[in-house]
């Protein structure tokens, strides 16, 4: 029962994929100008317009684009770039272009995750089994307020104090490409701290709000009437039935966190993939945004996978749906 | 008496500058002291990097870190098809022209020692450098040229300058070191045109321009378009070479990431400040402002061959409705100057019509032209392409609601613009960088029939005047042809200008000897080879 | 919540017919009260905002206003502090951060809660459709839902904007469908939970139709838990509306949002300008009220959907 619940997930998954990759050629294809557009820009002319579209081979109907795109990416081939090219010069190819972008981001991302994760998880904890008392009050205070501002000024503060004025932090996450160990590090504390204080408040108030909503289960109730003590009973018996929603919203941070931190991306002028994806669109790089969506939209779904997964097994009950 | 007070003027600045140069004061006493004496912020500016000139000398060494205001992954190495800064930047770094505008606007021999026009300006000949090599190592000689050259010519280049040299009939190879090129008609313009950064000079047969294989001062090392480059310098240039080890460009797209990143230390030079936060970098330690004045503008454009564009009484009352005083002080914090409605500005020197008085805002004057005009009411295209033209439109729709006209603003994102937007709706929004040279910007922009008139207008007096001008050799007569084209675009063009900004970036105190250059963002981007770090 | 600060309003059970479920009161804490407060106070901003702001949200103030006795003809108007020209001074253009706000309060909450009515309406129908309807309805619905649920919705915006352009209809539009997909998610799992129940089952096995199941059982059991995460999705979409203008994509200038309030006067942060800190300001007193009503009320209402089942 159980490899079949999990075989049928993964048949799921890459349905949706398959509908992602048309939702993605269709929703790229609709944007208005193309790439020789903006190659040009205020400088273009149809006549050199019309050379530089052949010359990138724009001038082929979106269905034939869309299976050759469709089955280069079975082969792992994502193309080329066409923003690069010029007449009598070819753009760069996408992998070249994304592979240093996604390590930047998987980065960035690994290190928010390793610090937020177990902090955010015990705040959570903590704040769950003293409801009510003041420290719970302070930790959901100031993750509400954290959570209702916009991270752009949550970003520019932290630059304001950090890097401006106390001249502690780098203000940008800048990359020579030569950093290792402390100094890349430090060149991506501020990105991090920004990050982990987002999604920390996300995951503290789910935390909480999970574990307070298993404490009020009939077989917790019957647990506290048996005079159960509740530090143990949170330990003992909640914590493992809140496995699977935390993961959830784990897995959606993750994924955020991969494709989601254009604003913070922005103004930590650091190369990340989400980045990358902006500049596409911008550009009209079709090939280069579908290939960065298509990253986006992998992650989402494998990492929501994963955390299905984790709940079924975590769960007996959901093995067996009705 | 008013001469004794400029003379006492000149003596204290002369002390002030020695003691600057002696290093008994810093920057910043030199520009308050020099302030003291009434004298605006940008000349003061201007007076102290002439002093740090004269007290220093340059030195080799150093790693420079540069962060221009845009990039992508368009971001070109083909010379023929750049259109940034940071593209310009790093043209200047890999290749070199056959001419070069340097300090001042002064056109100097570059890979070209020597270039002198037939008597009416019709056939120009280049003689070119001897003993120049190509990165690769390669010999440059009169192919490369020709091939570099004849790239802008015809219908179907994608060259964004082709405009300027569509009155070139042939490029001819003399000899392996001689070219000439022919023209159809006369133009005493053409070495200047020719000092763009899109005719730089590439190896005959290139197919891969991300190598960067030109004659230039520093080695391309690495090129990722939309992240960042690498340049070394290039230890075996045909002439001096430059002062920086390495040099790092770079692009941060955010305006207040940038400022932040150049007073945190992280770059040395950062281009396009936004004007509201000069003032945090001139009251910031270890940086400065380079505010260069340029014939820069943003304007709008009214299409004169569509409705509401079409009648004169509309564009009249929108000239009439800029408060361009206003603009220069609020908007651009005093660093540009009021334009007439045309693209003129001082910055271009002797061909400024001076005598052609300034339009003042007048919103009785607006309103009787507006009334005039039937219109009540339009639509403006805005993007943000130019320093200034989104704040400026939304004063002049908060001015024109006050005389009862309905000026309804439509802001659209910058990607895409020039296509969709610019040329087509029959209001819109314009940036326009300082050409080389009056001449070649009014042409591009003003001649009539041309790709690039923006506001199709298309006057024939215009026209005989470009080519006339051309041919003219006596200054005299040159800036009368240029005061009547600038009047004749101020009263019958479709085109408003009320600002002309200066090119403002932000940068290190460490980093001297930024040539003055009003053509594009810090030193007209040709700072690498000149520019130096201090230890 | 706190539970001390509970005050003692009891059920009136006994006035109801025996069968009829509980009617329950809600308690608001001090917190709720707050929240409450503050939401109020903003409903009434959208309402009266524009005629009781001293400005036009146009308005460049004009210089003469600033001058003081002996200084400038021309002083500087931008990032003015608080003064009696301006009571909280003044952006970056020397327009007034008050009126703006007040002005604002009209177009942000006006387009985000339009948003979010129209992801609900989207997001609850095919949500129970799904729950309902057949498994091969379900399950095309969810793999399409799953697939624009994956794409970050800050990316669709922007492709969508970039390729239609932002004006209001298409940015609630947009919105809504982009929140509709998580409303959906919830809407199909408490429907399928309501699905499965034995009343369910047993109002099936009764002979009720369909049309009768979903108006008598499901909606009148979803409806509290959706109530809550509406308040959620309302604070989201005003924080994704605020991300969009930061990225320059929001409403039409010279309209005032409060996001892109933010964004336009973030050059004055350093200068010690409170303009930023007051659209902040103002959203964050809304978004944190609404999130403390929420709490308030789910925690009223349990966790557990079983339990109010009961």
């Amino acid at each position: 029962m159980l490899v079949q619940a999990i075989i049928k997930r993964i048949l799921i998954s890459f349905v949706t994929l398959l509908v992602v990759s048309i939702i993605i050629f269709i929703g790229t294809s609709l944007l208005p100008g193309d790439v020789a557009n903006i190659i040009l820009g205020q400088m273009a002319t149809p006549e050199s317009l019309a050379a530089l579209r052949e010359h990138l081979g724009l001038d082929q109907p979106p269905h034939v684009r869309y299976f050759m795109w469709l089955g280069n990416l079975f082969t792992g081939d994502l193309g080329m770039s066409k923003a690069g090219s010029g007449i009598g010069t070819v753009g760069t190819e996408i992998s070249v272009m994304i592979v240093p972008r996604l390590v930047n981001t998987l980065r960035l991302a690994g290190m928010v995750a390793v610090i937020s994760i177990p902090l955010a998880m015990s705040l959570g904890l903590l704040a769950s089994m003293y409801p009510g008392s003041r420290i719970d009050r302070a930790i959901t205070f100031t993750t509400l307020s954290i959570i209702s501002v916009p991270d752009f000024l949550v970003a520019m503060i932290l630059v304001m104090i950090l890097a401006v004025q106390l001249g502690w932090l780098p203000s940008i996450a800048y990359l020579s490409g030569s950093e290792t160990g402390w100094q890349l590090i430090r060149a991506l504390l501020m990105p991090t701290l920004t990050l982990v204080t987002i999604v920390s408040a996300q995951i503290i108030r789910m935390t909480r709000a999970t574990i307070l909503n298993i404490m009020s289960s009939p077989y917790i109730e019957m647990a506290i009437l048996k005079g159960v003590n509740r530090k143990r009973i949170i330990m003992r018996h909640a914590l493992l039935n809140t496995v699977g929603p935390i993961v959830n919203v784990i897995a959606l941070n993750m994924a955020w966190l991969i494709g989601g931190v254009v604003i913070v991306e922005t103004v930590f002028a650091y190369p990340g993939l989400a980045k990358l994806m902006i500049d596409g669109v911008q550009t009209r790089d079709l090939p280069l945004v579908q290939a960065c969506a298509m990253i986006f939209c992998a992650t989402y779904v494998i990492l929501l996978m994963i955390a299905d997964m984790a709940s079924i097994i975590s769960n007996p009950r959901l093995r067996h749906p009705k | 008496m008013k001469e004794d007070k400029n003379l006492q003027q000149m003596k204290d600045i002369k002390s002030l500058q020695q003691m600057h140069a002696d290093g008994r004061i810093n920057r910043r006493d030199f520009m308050k002291a020099v302030g003291a004496l009434g004298i605006t912020i940008s000349v003061a500016g201007s007076l102290l990097k002439a002093t740090e000139a004269m007290a220093k000398t340059p030195r080799k060494g150093g790693s420079v870190r540069m962060a221009s205001n845009l990039h992508g992954p368009d971001d070109q190495m083909d010379p023929i098809v750049m259109t940034s800064n940071i593209d310009y930047t790093r043209a200047h770094t890999a290749y070199n022209g056959l001419v070069q505008m340097r300090e001042n606007m002064q056109l100097k021999p570059e890979l070209a020692e020597e270039f002198t026009p037939n008597s009416d300006a019709t056939v120009w000949t280049f003689k070119l450098q001897k003993g120049v090599k190509f990165h690769d190592g390669s010999n440059f000689s009169a192919d490369d040229v020709i091939w570099s050259m004849n790239r802008h010519l015809g219908e179907k280049t994608p060259s964004v300058i082709k405009g300027f040299f569509s009155q070139v009939k042939e490029w001819k190879k003399i000899d392996s070191h001689t070219v000439k090129a022919i023209l159809n008609s006369p133009d005493s313009d053409l070495p200047a045109k020719l000092s763009e950064k899109q005719a730089k000079i590439v190896k005959q047969g290139t197919t891969d321009f991300k190598k960067g294989n030109g004659t230039g001062p520093y080695r391309v090392t690495s090129f990722e378009p939309g992240t960042k480059s690498l340049h070394v310098r290039n230890e075996d240039y045909w002439r001096e070479t430059a002062n920086f080890d390495a040099i790092e460009i770079t692009a941060i797209t955010d305006p207040q990431a940038r400022v932040n990143a150049l007073i945190a230390g992280d770059m040395h030079l950062i281009s396009d400040v936004d004007a509201k936060m000069i003032k945090l970098i001139e009251s910031s330690n270890g940086v400065h402002i380079n505010s260069t004045k340029s014939g820069r503008y943003g304007g709008i454009c009214c299409l004169k061959n569509t409705a509401p564009g079409k009648n004169d009484d509309l564009v009249k009352g929108f000239q009439y409705i800029q408060d361009r005083e206003r603009i220069v002080r609020s908007i651009l914090k005093g660093n540009g100057e009021v334009g007439n409605d045309h693209p003129i500005s001082t910055a271009y020197g002797a061909d400024h019509c001076y005598e052609l008085p300034v339009r003042q805002y007048d919103p009785d004057k607006a309103k009787w032209h507006l009334n005039r005009s039937g219109y009540s009411s339009a639509e403006l295209y805005v993007a943000e392409v130019a320093t200034g033209i989104g704040d400026s439109c939304l004063l002049m729709q908060n001015n024109l609601s006050k005389i009862g006209f309905d000026l309804k603003i439509k802001k659209v994102p910058t990607d895409g613009y020039w296509g969709a937007v610019w040329m087509k709706e029959p209001l819109n929004v314009v940036s326009w960088n300082m050409r080389p040279t009056a001449n070649s910007m009014l042409d591009i922009q003003f001649g009539p029939g041309r790709a690039w008139n923006d506001t199709f207008w298309n006057n024939e007096r215009m026209g005989q005047l470009l080519k006339m001008n051309l041919a003219e050799t006596d200054p005299k007569m040159r800036h009368e042809m240029f005061c009547e084209m600038q009047a004749l675009i101020n009263m019958f063009s479709g085109m408003v200008v009320a600002y002309h900004t200066n090119v403002n970036d932000g940068v290190s105190d460490k980093i001297q000897g930024i040539p003055v250059n009003p053509l594009g963002s810090i030193g007209g981007c040709t700072w690498p080879e000149f520019a130096w770090m201090e230890a | 919540m706190s539970q001390e600060e509970n005050t003692i309003e009891e059920e009136t059970a006994f006035q109801e017919l025996p069968d009829a479920p509980p009617r329950r009161k809600i308690r608001f804490t001090i917190s709720g009260k707050i929240g409450i407060f503050f939401v109020l106070f903003w409903i009434m901003m959208v309402l009266i905002g524009p005629y009781v702001a001293p400005y036009n949200e146009a308005d460049f103030l004009d210089e003469s206003l600033f001058i003081v006795p002996g200084g400038d003809e021309y002083p500087d108007t931008d990032y003015q502090p608080p003064s009696k020209v301006a009571y909280l001074g003044t952006d970056y253009l020397g327009r007034d951060t008050l009126s703006r706000i007040l002005y604002g309060a009209r177009t942000t909450i006006g387009i985000s809660f339009v948003a979010t009515l129209l992801a609900y309406l989207l997001g609850v129908t095919l949500g129970i459709a799904a729950a309902v309807g057949s498994e091969w309805l379900d399950m095309s619905l969810s793999r399409f839902n799953d697939a624009f649920l994956s794409i970050p919705t800050i990316m669709m915006g922007l492709v969508v904007i970039a390729a239609v352009g932002s004006t209001i209809p298409i940015l609630i539009v947009m919105t809504g469908f982009i929140y509709a997909t998580s409303v959906f998610r919830v809407a199909r799992s408490l429907g399928q939970d309501v699905m499965v129940s034995d009343f369910v089952e047993a109002a099936k096995v009764r002979g009720e139709g369909l049309w009768w199941i979903i108006t008598r059982e499901i909606l009148p059991n979803v409806v509290m838990p959706l109530a809550t995460d509406f308040g959620l999705r309302f604070v989201w979409i005003i924080l994704f509306i605020s991300s969009l203008s930061f990225l320059g994509l929001g409403v039409q200038p010279p309209m005032s949002d409060w996001g892109s309030m933010v964004k336009e006067n973030l050059g004055g942060l350093p200068y010690g300008s409170i303009a930023p800190l007051m659209p902040s300001l103002a959203i964050a007193t809304l978004t944190i009220s609404i999130n403390l009503i929420v709490d308030d009320i789910s925690a009223h209402s349990g966790g557990k959907l079983s339990n109010r089942m009961i």
